[in-house]
């Protein structure tokens, strides 16, 4: 893999595969627990023993560039590959198989790469010392990181003004709201300018206040660094605001990709339907052929209503060959609406179906679903 | 696809370009900020200081006031190789003790402790070297079990009667650091279980077999080995503690005799002061063990990173 200064990120035919993880039968004589465990797995690590669990393939040929100073938006579904692949660009994983860069270092250099990369999860419990103020957490990681201290300090005030959280820089992370703790975690990343920037879901918790105060950072202040940005998101409405291109995930493979006006583009021929019906069945027949997908969407304190959201083909006759197929003498329309469909409509469809490929396999198990 | 104009990049990489390890002073900066941090965790349980202090106090009593019960007794126990006075033998294998098994037993417990809090994640993240965290983590175990050296040295000279004669301190300084290092190269080895052969939770074999089991019935911290049946004497001349302990006993315990043989590998060179023995032994523990630690523990995060288990939260 040649060093390049060409992307940020370069990834080429990257395939991650997680060994599974082998359980012993519950109740069995010798429950692989201490010792036991200790010498099954170093048996496993000497290779004596095979690993019988079958794999966990999380990216599957991942072809990926992320030109510098972009804001590259990453969505799909929840096990869909997104924090796998920020993982492994953070240097926190090694590709099974594949080769890429980071900032025009190859993917097996994590400890160079690990300087160039400031990262952004705001799953668990986010790293934060808790003996610590808001404040003492940032310069401490700074001074993790070889930070100078004058500049530790001056870079550290600048961070929290930047997240607006310098009159709450003395509360310790139990005096903050999960938000607040948030947006202590993104000043960390602020802390240095490093060439890219990965946000995990980094507007999970937060209000839609502080929302739009981390969508303006990344498009301003982040932007005129000229730092590269991936941020992640399973709600891909908000995504189509900030980011330069988006990239939508299934399954570990990369099933669209461009900018989000030619992804809705692709969308046109596309239709979105809502229904709300009273209280009834699945349509027992099979959907017409203009129907693409069909969800069922449980409305928690809805009771006896339920809404149906089906993706179909543009036709004059789609919004009626859809009620004659799913409306039934038993039930009754309460509401209907067409829309047009937005990219968070992607991740519910088929593979493909958006893009004018069609799987039937995919479209056979989505109606089997429903 | 689109193709987009960046502006002029105006980013810095965490320090200058080409340069692949942080300067050796960052590494200690970062040492000393997880001393700092450590302190504070310490010092924000104010409860804590308290049972802390109480703790050291009971543990440090009970082991002296048995120790005086039998101190008579044990004396005669003991031989012309460590002199004859029991408080001085034990408040040596108390203090010993202490110190080895903070370096042997701590570093998988502060590794699990980090890794379960989330923080480990970060430590991982940031361009410190692997290692960096290991011996930062350990500032804690240093503030919380280092101290209890001048408690017991304190008790038992001012109150129980330990006498020392401190003429060798230099080679005692010299033996305490060699039993340190292999003492943490076994640590490292421990630590290694929890990303090597994913050891998340429960006891670790590795410190629970050298340190609960092997050290505490036949290293010989508050008897001498020679109580011990010959096999298991030879059993004890396996792990370090029992290398420091009669060194350490030989060079401070008034009275003791530096020449006179009592581990089996002591007889089986005659030729060889047996003080000599112990630090050929030591050195050898050391050079051996420190090495293999810090392989294990390299390989473990490798393994980890390869696996997708070497975050928890991330």
């Amino acid at each position: 893999m040649s060093e390049t200064t060409e992307d940020a990120v370069l990834l080429e035919h990257v395939t991650k595969t997680y060994p599974g993880v082998e359980q012993s039968p519950r109740g069995a004589w010798l429950e692989r627990r201490g010792p036991a465990l200790w010498l099954h797995n170093l048996l496993g690590v000497a290779r004596l023993t095979s690993n019988k669990a079958p794999p966990v393939q999380a990216l599957h040929d991942l072809s990926l560039r992320i030109q510098p100073g972009e804001i590259f938006g990453l969505v799909g579904p929840n096990g869909s590959g997104k924090t796998t692949l920020m993982k492994l660009v953070a240097g926190l994983l090694q590709p099974s198989s594949g080769n890429g860069s980071v900032a025009g270092t190859c993917l097996s250099n994590t400890r160079e790469i690990r300087r160039k990369v400031s990262y952004v999860s705001t799953t668990g419990w986010m790293g934060l010392e808790w003996p610590l103020t808001a404040e003492e957490n940032i310069r401490f990681f700074a001074t993790l990181c070889g930070m100078p201290t004058p500049l530790a300090r001056v870079r550290t005030e600048e961070a929290l003004h930047t997240v607006n959280l310098w009159e709450d820089r003395h509360k310790y992370p139990s005096q903050l709201s999960n938000g607040m703790r948030q947006r202590v975690i993104l000043a960390r990343a602020l802390l240095f300018h490093t060439p890219l920037i990965l946000l995990d879901e980094p507007t999970v918790g937060l209000d839609p206040v502080h929302t739009q105060l981390l969508l303006d950072l990344l498009r301003g202040r982040l932007r005129s660094y000229g730092q590269t940005i991936v941020l992640t998101d399973h709600q891909a409405a908000e995504m189509e605001g900030v980011a330069d291109r988006i990239a939508v995930l299934d399954a570990g493979e990369l099933v669209m990709l461009g900018i989000p006006g030619e992804l809705r583009a692709a969308l046109k021929e596309m239709t979105v339907i809502e229904v709300h019906t009273e209280e009834m069945e699945s349509p027992a027949t099979l959907p017409p052929s203009l129907v693409l997908a069909a969800e069922h969407i449980e409305r928690p304190g809805a009771l006896s209503v339920r809404t149906w959201r089906v993706y179909a083909r543009t036709s004059s006759e789609a919004l009626q060959t859809v009620l004659d197929w799913i409306v039934q003498p038993s039930g009754r329309v309460v509401f209907l609406a067409e829309t047009a469909p937005n990219l968070q409509d992607v991740l519910a469809l088929p593979r493909g179906a958006a893009t004018g490929g069609h799987d039937e396999s995919e479209h056979a198990h989505r109606e089997a679903h429903l | 696809m689109t193709t987009f104009h960046p502006q002029r990049p105006d980013t810095e990489p965490m320090h200058k370009p080409g340069q692949h390890r942080q300067p050796l002073w960052r590494q200690f900066a970062a040492l000393w900020a997880f001393g700092l941090r450590e302190y504070r965790l310490w010092q924000s349980y104010r409860i804590n200081q308290v049972l802390w202090m109480t703790n050291i106090l009971v543990t440090t009593l009970l082991f002296f006031l048995l120790g005086q019960t039998i101190a008579d007794q044990a004396a005669s126990l003991l031989g012309p190789a460590y002199g004859t006075n029991y408080m001085s033998f034990v408040v040596i294998g108390v203090t010993v003790n202490i110190f080895i098994a903070t370096n042997l037993s701590d570093p998988f417990f502060r590794i699990q402790r980090s890794y379960f809090t989330g923080t480990m994640d970060l430590f991982l993240l940031s361009p410190m070297s692997i290692y960096t965290p290991l011996l930062g983590l350990m500032a804690r175990s240093i503030l919380d079990d280092y101290p209890r050296l001048f408690f017991t040295f304190g008790f038992g000279m001012l109150l129980f009667g330990a006498t020392f004669n401190f003429t060798y301190w230099p080679l005692a300084l010299l033996f305490t650091v060699l039993f340190l290092a292999a003492g943490f190269g076994l640590g490292m080895l421990s630590a290694s279980s929890f990303y090597l052969l994913d050891i998340k939770k429960g006891t670790e074999p590795i410190q629970f077999v050298i340190q609960e089991l092997l050290a505490t019935l036949l290293a010989g911290t508050y008897y001498p080995v020679t109580v011990l049946p010959r096999s298991l004497q030879w059993i004890a001349c396996l792990i370090p503690h029992t290398y420091a302990y009669d060194a350490l006993r030989r060079l401070l315990d008034p009275g003791a005799q530096p020449n006179v043989p009592v581990l089996p590998i002591q007889h089986v060179f005659p030729g060889l002061s047996p003080v000599l023995i112990d630090g050929i032994a030591l050195t050898l523990f050391t050079v051996i063990l420190v090495p293999l630690g810090v392989f294990a523990y390299g390989s473990g995060i490798e393994r980890a990173r390869r696996n997708g288990t070497l975050t928890r939260w991330q």
